[in-house]
């Protein structure tokens, strides 16, 4: 077979997981399938670039020198476990090179104290940088041919837009398979730091958070690959968050599109990009565990694999959630202030998890990432409130959405009451309801100690934890 | 308009003899003022951003066979690359030497000229059939225009004829004879019963053939425009290796005779539909409008309503193929003053 394996950074978090993920990648290449592997950053590391980014840009040298010395020793004690003689050697002086890179760029930003989106960009690049010649030379000490490469020496292509760049498709398979598809059809195993590419002219750019999933499936188009597994530290895509609902199970089986409604759950959704590349293509993507490699997992085609009497396949919970209401009679009839109020949430690059307006029009309801709503709230008081069209605007801080996925219901009559029905019986008000013309999903925001109510009550309804 | 040209051929030329003739036309049609402000070829290169002089450039490089002679402006050693990088212009003209192994130097040029936010306007066959899908997106992100009309068909408008002639309608299949030189070859030896290698060394005396003829007889020109028709017409992402290839170097007088007796000829025919795309030697019936003889091209664009449309015209020359790169330079202009 030919494989694309995508590890998480949770999956070679630790010891035993690094070594994990190169004996599964040495078990398949020594049974005669061709591997390339795409890892991600160690563990926490992009979560502390992003700090060491902060405290460069404000001026902090001792913090950013700290922090350079211990992801120096911590890359250097991973090196020391997994890698031998040679090997560890070239990887020890890789590693050394690029912390010393990255020194460099840290004390620049320092120096000046401001940090750009391109600056940042080339800085969480380090990251999975870091991690890919230490997988390589993992894999060298157990007698394995392989090339490491950065998502930009790979060929992956992307706009300008740094921080959440979206790749040149066509281009970067182009590419791809021009710099990586010798070595991989030879049997040499090619090691991509995931997550990062380059610009037209060559300037690092980052995919935004899960890209490493989408540079696995670039790879696994680019390499005609028969599959693209991506290894985390759970069985796969579950039922509901198992934290939340113990009897959670592993869905054996989803659509590209459901997948792609599923993007929100919490941390473990896949990137919505790579679900779409593999879907033009019909590339089956694996998600599995690490830590329990023949263990439940999830495989994702265009087949949704609907059993009779299942028509829901996930309950997921979305935390973290602001609810906005901008309100007042001259709404009605007035489309302008619609197109004011999403002109400012564009403006504010605000990413907007539900919208809902009833046909009286008095009011439109929108639920956003809880983040940065100050700064929002306050923005759409400045430009809205106070003429005659907007006469309030509310903020709930206190909810969190909580959405139901399935291609089985699809036409299907009746979800809906199920649904609200199963809600209402455990006393929990639902503040608004959204359901995609797609039929995939009906979302619905409650208040946030509602939720794990709502998610149990509808795991159970669906009987959720019995379908896979 | 300033153009940069790359690669001073048969077609290069062509094109600059044709601009410099049309001028007047040009400009009072279309507006058109064309400048060539660098022009490069194996030797090197000349550039002067006020306009080369086509009557010299022609001269230089008859007599000292590089444009990088040409007085004053000549810059012996420097690379079409570099010019596309460095030369200010509106349009690059890339017309170097196909080739379908790596599809350079002409790939890097194209991508060079897109990501420089030029315009380019190639009759390349090797970069397009390579990297089709690859190009039009980097062209689309640059917010240029990638035209390659040169590319099939040589002065025939087959591409246009597809894209603007059947606009509204879906064309399901495309066949047809998509190189001369074969045609001529397979021609002669159905008329003139002459074998395989009579009829090719026929051609090459009579220049329609190369002294290395296996980019025609083995079929590979054929599959190059066939995978250009099938990414442009049948919106199919398909590349060179993807084409299944079969030329007429084995084809027997033996062969020619039994089609023959079926009232047929054989032809080296390019098929393309959703499914299936294919290089091979095909019976066709006299009479078929394919059955074209001499060094014509033909195409058939079967489409869910308008059924079959055939387009025939002389496939390839240096002439006919710089007034296709002409038509691409007119459509790049009239988009741009729209």
């Amino acid at each position: 077979m030919r494989l694309v394996m995508k590890f998480g950074g949770s999956s070679i978090a630790s010891r035993e997981g690094f070594k994990q993920a190169c004996a599964i990648v040495e078990g398949h290449r020594k049974k005669g399938d061709l591997v390339a592997v795409v890892v991600s950053a160690l563990g926490d590391t992009t979560d502390r670039l992003v700090e060491a980014c902060d405290k460069a840009a404000g001026g902090d040298r001792k913090s950013v020198e700290a922090f350079l010395n211990s992801l120096q020793a911590e890359h250097m004690e991973t090196c020391s476990w997994i890698a031998e003689e040679d090997a560890r050697r070239k990887a020890e002086e890789a590693i050394s090179a690029m912390i010393g890179e990255l020194k460099e760029v840290l004390m620049g930003v320092a120096y000046i104290a401001e940090i750009t989106p391109r600056v940042r960009d080339y800085v969480l690049s380090f990251g999975e940088r870091l991690s890919a010649p230490l997988f390589k030379a993992a894999l060298e000490s157990e007698g394995l041919k392989s090339e490491w490469f950065t998502g930009k020496d790979a060929g992956i292509v992307t706009d300008s837009n740094f921080g959440n760049a979206k790749p040149l498709v066509e281009l970067t398979l182009h590419q791809v398979k021009l710099r990586v598809g010798k070595p991989y059809s030879e049997g040499v195993i090619p090691v991509v730091s995931g997550f990062i590419g380059a610009d037209q002219k060559g300037r690092i750019t980052t995919l935004g958070r899960g890209g490493s999933d989408l540079t696995a499936s670039l790879l696994g188009a680019a390499l005609d690959a028969d599959e693209v597994w991506l290894w985390t530290d759970v069985n796969g895509i579950m039922t509901a968050d198992p934290k939340v609902e113990p009897s959670a199970k592993t869905i054996s089986q989803l659509s590209y599109q459901e997948a792609m409604e599923m993007t929100f759950f919490g941390a473990k959704g896949i990137h919505p990009k790579a679900v779409e590349v593999a879907m033009d293509r019909g590339l089956p993507l694996r998600v599995k565990n690490t830590f329990n490699p023949e263990g439940p997992h999830t495989l994702i085609t265009r087949e949704a694999g609907v059993k009779t009497g299942f028509t829901a396949k996930a309950v997921s919970l979305i935390r973290e959630v602001a609810l906005i209401t901008v309100g007042g009679a001259g709404l009605a009839g007035a489309p302008e202030v619609a197109a004011e109020l999403f002109q400012i949430l564009s403006e504010k690059r605000t990413n907007i998890l539900m919208i809902s307006q009833g046909s009286s029009e008095a009011n439109i309801s929108f639920a956003v990432s809880r983040d940065p709503v100050d700064e929002l709230v306050s923005l759409l008081e400045m430009r809205l409130l106070g003429g005659k069209t907007v006469r309030q605007i509310d903020v709930e801080e206190d909810v969190c959405i909580v959405a139901l996925v399935g291609a089985g219901m699809k036409g299907t009559p009746g979800i809906a009451a199920r649904v609200f029905k199963a809600v209402a019986a455990e006393g929990v008000n639902i503040r608004m309801i959204a359901q995609g013309s797609s039929e995939l999903n009906i979302s619905f925001v409650v208040k946030r100690e509602d939720g794990p109510k709502a998610v149990k009550a509808l795991h159970r309804e669906f009987k959720l934890g019995e379908s896979s | 308009m300033r153009i940069l040209l790359l690669g001073f051929g048969t077609v290069g030329q062509g094109f600059a003899k044709l601009i410099s003739e049309a001028g007047l036309e040009l400009l009072g049609s279309y507006g058109i003022r064309p400048r060539i402000v660098a022009v490069a070829d194996r030797g090197g290169a000349a550039v002067n951003l006020r306009g080369l002089d086509v009557e010299k450039l022609l001269q230089t490089k008859r007599k000292a066979g590089t444009v990088a002679a040409y007085p004053d402006h000549g810059k012996p050693g420097v690379s079409g690359l570099k010019l596309v990088e460095e030369v200010p212009g509106e349009v690059v003209v890339e017309v170097t030497p196909t080739n379908i192994r790596d599809g350079e130097p002409g790939l890097s040029h194209i991508m060079a000229a897109l990501k420089a936010g030029k315009h380019v306007v190639t009759a390349n066959k090797g970069p397009m059939a390579l990297a089709f899908q690859a190009l039009m997106e980097l062209a689309e992100y640059n917010r240029v225009t990638l035209r390659f009309s040169g590319c099939v068909g040589g002065g025939t408008p087959i591409l246009d004829f597809a894209g603007k002639c059947l606009v509204g309608d879906r064309i399901t299949s495309i066949k047809g004879i998509l190189n001369g030189t074969t045609n001529y070859i397979l021609t002669r030896m159905t008329d003139a019963k002459l074998s395989f290698d009579e009829a090719l060394k026929e051609a090459q005396a009579l220049g329609y053939a190369e002294a290395d003829p296996a980019m025609d007889v083995d079929g590979w020109d054929s599959a190059c425009k066939l995978v250009i028709l099938a990414n442009w017409v049948l919106e199919r992402k398909v590349r060179l290796e993807d084409v299944e290839v079969k030329g007429i170097r084995n084809i027997t007088p033996e062969e020619i005779e039994d089609a023959l007796k079926r009232k047929s000829h054989v032809k080296l025919i390019a098929y393309a539909d959703q499914d299936t795309l294919r290089v091979s030697p095909e019976l066709i019936p006299l009479g078929h409008p394919l059955c074209v003889s001499g060094v014509l091209n033909a195409v058939c664009f079967t489409s869910q309503y308008a059924g079959e449309e055939t387009v025939v015209g002389k496939g390839a020359g240096g002439a006919e193929t710089a007034s296709a790169i002409l038509r691409d330079l007119i459509n790049i202009k009239q988009a741009a003053s729209r």
